[in-house]
């Protein structure tokens, strides 16, 4: 029907089609949700700034001014500064590299690994079902940061070995939601029908399973993201994520400890920023369960 | 009886950390210069020399005994340590899974009776914030405001006695409620939403009842329900928050002790609590089954 539009409006000498495409966009960005928007817009704010945190920090981070200690929020320093006088804006922008990695890497592995074992957990079905089953039980029995926690007590704290535990426990999510969705599927016609065609089970599962079944574990990976913020800011903040002096919300706000009766403003904005890029990672897996109509 | 299999697994995973835990524990109690025969005595002593499955076979005795070795940082016996340090947990998180269910039911209710109109958009937005709002920073946030400033409550730590206790842990409580409360909030409000569109609902409201009576009789009594099951599915989650609480907080429970023993090194205290807590779980899956059946005769069936 655009088409239709726009080759009339071409005739009679109206916008050219490229005019009317970008019309076209900015109505589809309409009829998103207004939450994945919203949460779009923060994310891309988040990942702005852990990509090019220079561009927007108004200072070095690691500059100490013993000039300015501990001084509360002012028109040069909007978040204040800490107790060696570093800018605490410049300090949470930059620490925004951190927790965005935290993110992504705390969650790919997990995403990566548990389709894959959900996929064939699913499809397969017999003892694989079994065992997984059991497995489900005992992560589901142990608490998630218990688990991790002891689990880092083997590895030692720090951040790469925080991915490792993190990751030990968080596929087993993808995998359950992988599996539910694969059993349905494996079941229905078109793929019934692709096994008379003679296609093999990789072909069947890469090309004609996955696709169908990823959306809700896509949609769960936006929330894991938001998870895995709080989860590495929490672990941060207990001595068992990044390690001082990286900079990581968490750690920030764990080095303000001595200071919180005077000066709030230390604990304050960085947590704040935890917050918003939780809630940035949430909006898109809400806006994205809408748009996608993935039943939750 | 699901349980016992589970057990028996909880105790597989805690023994493979136990032994992938790095230095050897003989090198840790003898120091670098023990004599080769000093070794070879100790390794006997505690079983090492053994095939692994034997190991595994004395460890679960060791268990059922109730025996979980010396702690390292302490030097006491590591049950009784935890047996000093569980009911501080147990008061803590109790109290906030009493303060989480008051404010989650009736918001929730709220919410999922005016979907999609203004007061479930509010409520829905606040506790989208509580989400998104790691534990710690809540606690601190609370600290500041009522520990620091206005000084209604004490920065940290545990009373003597069990009045100034519950004053003592009534910031940690909330902390850990209002962080519970958001989970509890968000899978009550739609499972509400189900019960509203169920066909008993229907039918008591054709047979004449009230909009009022229906919502308060059939279709809170449900909800209840729900919430029993949801606060103990959700146990896992109340005991890792408290976990970070207690850290907040300076409250002397086991979260703290766990954090503390990694710091320590002290490997076989990990290793009970790791146990303690998952068993604690299970325990709670088990009651909450039981309280599930008597109030639910469905589920009985």
């Amino acid at each position: 029907m655009t088409d239709d539009v726009a080759g009339v409006k071409e005739a009679v000498g109206a916008p050219s089609q490229t005019a009317w495409r970008a019309v076209g966009f900015v109505r589809s960005i309409h009829r998103l949700p207004a939450s994945l928007i919203a949460g779009g817009v923060i994310t891309a704010l988040l990942m702005l700034a852990a990509l090019a945190p220079s561009l927007l920090a108004p200072y070095d981070p690691l500059t100490f001014d013993y000039m300015a200690l501990l001084q509360p929020p002012s028109f040069k320093h909007p978040f204040g500064t800490d107790q060696f006088g570093r800018d605490m804006l410049s300090r949470t922008i930059w620490a925004a590299t951190i927790d965005a990695q935290i993110a992504v890497l705390a969650t790919l592995g997990p995403l990566l690994a548990g389709s894959a074992i959900g996929l064939l957990v699913g499809y397969y079905g017999g003892v694989f079902d079994i065992v997984f089953g059991r497995l489900v039980d005992l992560v589901v029995t142990f608490p998630f940061l218990v688990l991790v926690i002891a689990i880092e007590a083997v590895l030692g704290p720090g951040l790469v070995n925080m991915y490792i535990a993190v990751g030990v426990v968080g596929w087993v999510f993808y995998a359950r939601l992988m599996r539910v969705e694969v059993r349905v599927l494996r079941d229905l016609d078109y793929v019934a029908a692709a096994r008379v065609l003679g296609y093999g089970d990789l072909r069947i599962l890469s090309r004609h399973i996955l696709p169908n079944a990823a959306r809700p574990v896509f949609v769960y990976w936006m929330t894991d993201m938001a998870l895995a913020i709080l989860l590495g800011s929490s672990l941060g903040y207990l001595g068992l994520g990044a390690q001082p002096p990286t900079a990581e919300w968490g750690v920030i706000i764990s080095d303000a400890k001595n200071y919180i009766s005077q000066a709030w403003w230390l604990t304050v904005f960085p947590g704040v920023a935890i917050v918003i890029a939780g809630i940035g990672f949430s909006l898109i897996g809400d806006g994205l369960a809408e748009f996608l109509d993935v039943k939750r | 009886m699901q349980i016992v299999p589970t057990f028996l697994l909880i105790g597989v995973v805690v023994f493979v950390i136990a032994r992938l835990l790095p230095g050897d524990p003989i090198s840790a109690m003898l120091g670098d210069k023990a004599t080769d025969e000093a070794v070879t005595r100790l390794q006997q002593q505690l079983g090492l020399d053994r095939p692994l499955w034997v190991q595994f076979w004395l460890f679960v005795l060791r268990v059922l005994h109730g025996d979980f070795g010396t702690s390292i940082a302490f030097h006491v016996p590591v049950l009784s340590l935890i047996a000093e340090r569980l009911p501080a947990t147990l008061l803590l998180t109790g109290m906030a899974s009493l303060i989480a269910v008051t404010i989650a039911v009736p918001l929730a209710f709220v919410a999922a009776t005016n979907a999609n109109r203004w007061p479930d958009y509010l409520i829905r937005a606040v506790f989208q914030v509580g989400l998104s709002s790691p534990i710690f920073f809540v606690g601190l946030l609370l600290l500041i405001v009522f520990a620091a400033e206005l000084r209604w409550f004490p920065v940290g730590g545990y009373g003597d006695t069990w009045p100034d206790r519950v004053y003592h842990l009534f910031l940690p409580a909330l902390t850990l409620a209002l962080s519970f409360a958001a989970v509890l909030m968000r899978n009550l409000r739609s499972a509400i939403l189900d019960t509203l569109t169920a066909e008993f609902v229907d039918f008591a409201r054709a047979k004449g009842l009230p909009r009022r009576i229906v919502l308060f009789r059939h279709v809170l009594g449900n909800a209840l329900i729900s919430t029993v099951t949801l606060v103990g599915l959700q146990v896992g989650v109340l005991l890792g928050g408290a976990v970070i609480t207690e850290t907040v907080f300076a409250v002397p429970g086991v979260g703290r002790l766990m954090v503390d023993s990694i710091f320590s090194r002290d490997y076989p205290l990990i290793e009970a609590l790791t146990l303690v807590l998952a068993v604690l779980v299970s325990l709670v899956f088990l009651v909450t089954d039981l309280v599930l059946m008597w109030l639910d005769p469905r589920v009985a069936r």
